[in-house]
């Protein structure tokens, strides 16, 4: 049997804990940005790679085994309803999010892409990817509440 | 020789009419000797109801998903004696409980979502 949560929502532990990281790693981004800001650029790209690849690992630990058993089977029948519309959007905008901060870290980072494929304007394409993060972000706790909070 | 003919005809369809009675009795006996128990439970609101539901051997319960949110019907015991798939908006899940005993579940997706079926 599942653990409860902790946050009093009918929410098992797991979607709990995701929500308390998401949250804890948006404000993480804030925070590497303005660390590139002040020309900490070392700290600033450990703290935005390090966040990049935990979200990635909890996209691969707890969002999409729910998505994939709560969602999917569902589709494309109900994306009209609340529950699968907010999910669904959620989803494909936090994966484009995950795969554009994964390509700035190899882009930006490494040496792993060929060389016309690395950015120039990074500084546009960080700004961007944070603000797309942080749409994320709200959906995310839109979804949370659909799913696990009662509504009158 | 008339009135014999007619005692006679008489007999014969009283015989028949008490014959389709009896084993009309028989039919409705029988149907309702097979027909199994059942008993519902609701699921509506984040929770079950009844939270606890008391049933004879052989109940075939089913659980009807009234919210507008997916949830799930599952056993808590290993390996699960009953598993529903997500239930979405008015899906039903149904099982036959053959054995007497206590069988506590839950919400898979809401574990805070418990019931008890006590089977006697």
């Amino acid at each position: 049997m599942q653990e409860t949560g902790f946050l009093g929502t009918a929410a098992p532990r797991a979607a709990d804990l995701t929500l308390l990281l998401e949250m804890g790693m948006g404000t993480g981004l804030l925070a590497g940005a303005w660390l590139a800001r002040v020309g900490r650029i070392r700290f600033h790209a450990i703290c935005q790679s390090v966040i990049v690849l935990l979200n990635l690992g909890l996209i691969v630990l707890t969002m999409f085994p729910a998505f994939h058993r709560q969602v999917l089977p569902k589709l494309p029948g109900r994306i009209g309803r609340p529950y699968y519309a907010l999910a669904v959007t959620h989803a494909s905008l936090g994966g484009v999010a995950e795969l554009g901060g994964l390509y700035i870290l190899l882009a930006v980072g490494t040496r792993l892409l060929p060389e016309k494929l690395r950015i120039t304007r990074f500084r546009f394409w960080m700004r961007s990817l944070l603000l797309v993060w942080w749409i994320v972000l709200f959906l995310g706790l839109a979804t949370y509440a659909r799913w696990y909070m009662t509504w009158p | 020789m008339r009135r014999s003919v007619s005692i006679a005809i008489l007999t014969v369809a009283l015989a028949t009419g008490v014959g389709t009675i009896t084993v009309g009795q028989k039919n409705i006996l029988a149907s309702a000797q097979e027909k199994p128990a059942t008993a519902e439970v609701k699921i509506d609101n984040f929770s079950f109801g009844p939270a606890t539901l008391t049933v004879p051997v052989g109940t075939s319960v089913t659980w009807t998903n009234r919210d507008d949110i997916p949830h799930t019907v599952v056993s808590t015991d290993d390996p699960k004696t009953f598993k529903s798939k997500v239930l979405d908006t008015d899906e039903k899940f149904s099982f036959t409980f053959s054995k007497a005993g206590t069988y506590p579940y839950f919400c898979s997706i809401h574990p805070k979502m418990t019931g008890k079926v006590i089977v006697q």
